[in-house]
């Protein structure tokens, strides 16, 4: 079963210095059918201003992963790691017992554009960490490119759950098999471009949450397409 | 100094307490085992049946505000963990245990 879930529906929060398409229920975006998929709690597409950013907050027993798509971010945080991550580049937080962090654009002109996703972890009281992987670009061509996995491995940011984050650039009229184990659940976002998913259409921030669909073909449309699947339980 | 005592919901955040805002008699003691208790006195309405539904997502603050002494604010988080965040009819009250606590300085970040 794959279910469409077309960018045009999806909630829009615009502050002026944030604008986010969550997929899931996020802040003033209340939708209790909506507030999951498997483990996973958040998927916000954010665009951050120049020079502004979120203050420090907390988490607590969340994995944070964030994919930097465009510009960079940086991150301050309580177990002292300040960096600046750039696109090509995925931030991990293990939040655990609990991390406090602060993150903005440090650019003065380059707009922020992340998607941050929120997974459950393992389980919970975890010891809070925080790691940045960098990925080598040029392996995302026409492959499914691990980028966060519960295995570590070289440019793979290590997610304290069972699953893997994948990125992929197809050229146009490429296709891309995956193979679904029984049980799990694939979550699919067009980042650029569009694809067909077992033959349903996906445009630019579509995405799709698939389950029982042991094989799963991928093709791209007339354009390269850079999309992004999540393999969870 | 002014203190805030509030309540959210850690993903959605939700506020379900703020003293600030509306205030409530709370009490903080630290236990003996080295975490923490809160008791409120509320009466149990759907505000806080939801709080008690998400017991395991939330995110537990005092602020202090030192506004008027020219000196920044202080925040403590508190770990809840597994609580327990529990809701006793006969007293009216909301007891929230938490496991530890982190307090830090927001001025002091994105420096």
């Amino acid at each position: 079963m794959i279910q469409l879930y077309p960018e045009r529906l999806r909630h829009k929060t615009d502050l002026g210095w944030l604008k986010s398409r969550p997929s899931f229920q996020f802040g003033e975006y209340v939708d209790p059918e909506n507030s999951g998929f498997g483990v996973m709690r958040v998927c916000n597409d954010d665009f951050v201003a120049p020079g502004r950013g979120f203050g420090a907050h907390p988490h607590s027993d969340m994995e944070i992963v964030s994919i930097i798509l465009k510009g960079q971010i940086r991150h301050e945080d309580s177990l002292g790691n300040v960096e600046i991550a750039s696109a090509g580049e995925v931030q991990r937080i293990t939040a655990g017992s609990g991390v406090v962090h602060a993150e903005y654009n440090p650019s003065e002109s380059e707009e922020l554009n992340l998607l941050q996703l929120w997974f459950m972890p393992r389980e919970r009281g975890l010891t809070p960490s925080y790691e940045t992987a960098r990925y080598d670009q040029a392996k995302l061509r026409n492959a499914l490119l691990p980028v966060a996995a519960a295995v570590p491995a070289e440019g793979v940011a290590k997610v304290e759950q069972d699953l893997t984050i994948y990125l992929s650039r197809l050229d146009a009229g490429r296709e891309l098999a995956f193979r679904q184990e029984k049980g799990r659940r694939v979550f699919l976002f067009v980042i650029e471009g569009s694809l067909t998913a077992n033959g349903l259409a996906l445009g630019t921030r579509d995405e799709a949450r698939i389950a029982d669909e042991p094989e799963l073909a991928l093709a791209a449309g007339g354009e390269e397409t850079f999309l992004m699947l999540i393999d969870l339980p | 100094m002014k203190e805030t005592f509030i309540v959210k919901h850690a993903v959605g955040g939700k506020i379900f307490i703020d003293t600030g805002k509306r205030p409530v008699p709370y009490k903080l003691e630290e236990k003996a085992d080295g975490g923490y208790r809160f008791t409120v006195t509320t009466p149990r309405g759907p505000e806080i049946e939801e709080l008690l539904e998400l017991a395991r997502e939330l995110n537990v603050f005092v602020f202090r505000d030192y506004s008027e002494e020219n000196e920044p604010t202080i925040k403590t988080w508190f770990y809840v963990k597994d609580g327990p965040v529990a809701y006793d009819d006969g007293r009216q009250a909301l007891t929230i245990d938490a496991e530890s606590k982190i307090e830090y300085v927001p001025d002091r970040y994105l420096s």
